[in-house]
């Protein structure tokens, strides 16, 4: 009975085996960088230098507080916070609404208005980052935190419409007349009904909308020249040099940026994976 | 309550002249009744609805509810409820959260909401389910809460949109019959739309028979089962239809007679006025309406033919028989032992024979017939 009971068990593991044997391969591929980088944050550049991979042994804790007050890394972390929660939030309330109106409202234009909409994702950012420049420049909007989360919005916007839209134009049109019949105009059902409805696929694209511009650094680094509006990303580059990199403190600093990153998506994962799960299962 | 008027109404998609979807719909349902629109798929009875509802708008006619023209007015505003044929539960909302929806938003007191949700929930046996949300409930239950957000609201006019075609068979009559006995306790006007014509017939005051887009026929369930304005109405009514034969109508010094699937039979329901101008008809009797003649029995007026398949289905037998004019099928005795292959003859009384002329519509008997069988 004991022997048949350990056969099963080998049987299903041996079954089992290729699949998790991928599953940890795949998991150390994502997780080792991370703890490597993790390690390199507490240790000196010249500890690193002399071992790669080397345990943090002392742990130089210290070295946060000096990036974080020394290095100018609150004001990073302060400019990244009101660039990105900004743009996730306008980002957010605007695709919502289109993806709305373009999902339930027939008007003539609309899936001209999708398609354009949309094909602006095909463009590689590097051909509008020019114009966007000048464009900026001429509003005086050139080097302001109001420029970046506008291009920021006008990056992200696509994207978000075309989940949103894919996920509201599955909810029942059944649901907005009944609503109707209940007394609620267009947009108190959009708010009590759309919104609570699609909520799986709004925390989605705000994970993935926080996730993206957390980390940009390109129209950053482009649109904005002053120290004191720079965010995270462009902050980092600050310990890299042209014959000297501070491996240890852009370690540090790579630290003290994915830490939102992590609570965000901590927070919402659960709803991320409703998100994109949503449709698979009835 | 409330008395519902449509008057030539008409709907198109894309403007004049666009095929229309219903057209010149004209009719009355009275304070208390309960109406079924009945028809195939497409045939504009759900439209119908919804433009009853607000949920489509009217492009020609009239709608009045309670003698107060609708036709401009929000579906908010016309004091209607409508359970949907996907019961439309707002899924992220409890079970008393979904009732008390629609009364927040017309700024009930909150005493009243509670009231009317816990009276309404323990009329349909809910109580117990009031927090929980949709996803938690079976079929039957959702369709409940559904009925329950209509009942709750207190309308003048219920909405039904085929709301018991997503139920299991055994869930369907059991719901069937609580919806009839909700009408009889509340006394309030209903309008129900279904393909199944069991439903209209147990269910409807009166049934509203739709084909393409217009009325075909308006009246009590039996009435228009035994009278059928057209061919379109005698085959959708009636499971198996009406059998629709070929015939050829031949004058006598002694009245007319009509020729069907190679027999001749004299017409004694009709006077020579009411068959006057009119050679070829429909000849149409219902498969409950005939039996079997045995070998022994003396000759006697009719229809002959070929079993192709009897089909015994324990409380009844359904025979198919090839007959000259088309295939007519017959609901005989459970204990029928014809078989297939075998030559038989269907005897028709004369009561239950149907005329439709040339374009399909009834020709109206204006005689009592004087024997129970034609000969």
């Amino acid at each position: 009975m004991q022997a048949q009971r350990w056969g099963d068990r080998l049987s299903a593991l041996l079954r089992r085996g290729p699949l998790l044997a991928v599953l940890v391969l795949y998991t150390l591929y994502t997780t080792l960088p991370f703890l490597w980088v993790g390690a390199m944050s507490l240790r000196t550049t010249a500890e690193i230098s002399a071992d790669h991979y080397g345990l943090p042994s002392p742990a130089h804790w210290g070295k946060f507080r000096a990036a974080w007050v020394d290095s100018n890394f609150a004001g990073y972390f302060w400019n990244s916070t009101v660039v990105v929660v900004s743009a996730v939030a306008i980002v957010t309330i605007l695709g919502a609404m289109a993806a709305h109106a373009l999902a339930r409202y027939k008007f003539p234009g609309n899936r001209l208005l999708y398609f354009i909409l949309f094909s602006s994702i095909i463009f590689p950012p590097q051909i509008v980052l020019l114009s966007l420049f000048q464009i900026l420049v001429n509003y005086n909007l050139y080097n302001t935190r109001a420029g970046l989360i506008l291009v920021y919005v006008s990056l992200q916007l696509p994207l978000t419409v075309f989940i949103l839209e894919a996920f509201f134009a599955r909810i029942p049109q059944d649901l907005f007349e009944a609503a109707r019949i209940d007394g609620y105009t267009d947009f108190q059902i959009f708010l009590r009904i759309v919104v609570p409805v699609g909520m799986p696929a709004i925390v989605t694209t705000v994970i993935l909308n926080f996730v993206h511009l957390w980390n940009e650094y390109l129209f950053a680094v482009v649109l904005v020249s002053d120290e004191d509006l720079r965010t995270l990303p462009v902050g980092i580059q600050r310990f890299m040099g042209d014959y000297f990199q501070d491996i240890g403190m852009i370690a540090t600093g790579v630290m003290i940026a994915v830490i939102p990153v992590i609570v965000v998506y901590t927070f919402f994962s659960e709803k991320l994976i409703q998100g994109m799960t949503a449709g698979a299962v009835k | 309550m409330a008395t519902v008027q449509l008057q030539d109404v008409c709907k198109r998609y894309g403007g004049v002249g666009s095929l229309a979807a219903v057209q010149d719909v004209s009719l009355t349902v009275a304070d208390g009744e309960f109406m079924v629109l009945l028809g195939p798929s497409g045939c504009g009875k759900s439209t119908t609805l919804r433009m009853i509802a607000g949920l489509e708008s009217i492009s020609d006619g009239r709608l009045a509810i309670d003698g107060r023209p609708m036709n401009a007015v929000p579906a908010k505003d016309r004091d209607i409820a409508m359970v949907f044929q996907s019961y439309a539960l707002y899924p992220h909302m409890t079970v008393a959260e979904n009732l008390s929806f629609g009364l927040k938003r017309r700024g009930t007191p909150r005493a009243e909401i509670e009231r009317r949700v816990n009276e309404t929930a323990e009329m349909l046996g809910l109580t117990e389910y009031l927090a929980r949300r949709p996803a938690a409930l079976s079929g039957g239950q959702r369709q409940r809460v559904a009925l329950g957000r209509a009942i709750v609201r207190e309308p003048k006019v219920f909405l039904f949109d085929e709301p018991l075609s997503n139920l299991d068979a055994a869930l369907r009559v059991a719901t069937r019959n609580e919806l009839t006995r909700l009408h009889r306790r509340l006394g309030a006007t209903m309008i129900y739309v279904t393909h199944d014509q069991v439903e209209a017939m147990t269910m409807g005051s009166r049934i509203c028979v739709m084909n393409r887009g217009r009325i075909a026929q308006v009246g009590a369930p039996l009435d228009v089962y035994r009278n059928p304005a057209d061919t379109f109405v005698a085959r959708f009514l009636g499971s198996p239809p009406m059998n629709l034969l070929p015939a050829r109508l031949h004058r006598t010094p002694t009245g007319a007679r009509v020729h069907v699937a190679g027999s001749e039979f004299p017409l004694t329901r009709w006077s020579d006025a009411a068959l006057a101008n009119i050679d070829e008809v429909t000849f149409g009797i219902r498969p409950e309406d005939m039996h079997l003649l045995p070998a022994a029995a003396p000759p006697q007026p009719a229809i002959s033919g070929t079993v192709a398949s009897v089909e015994p289905l324990g409380a009844e037998t359904l025979l198919l028989v090839d007959t000259k004019g088309g295939e007519v099928t017959a609901r005989l005795h459970r204990d029928t032992a014809a078989r297939p292959g075998e030559t038989v003859r269907l005897a028709v009384p004369a009561s239950a024979a149907y005329l439709f002329d040339p374009d399909g519509r009834a020709i109206a008997a204006d005689r009592v017939p004087q024997d129970e069988a034609l000969n």
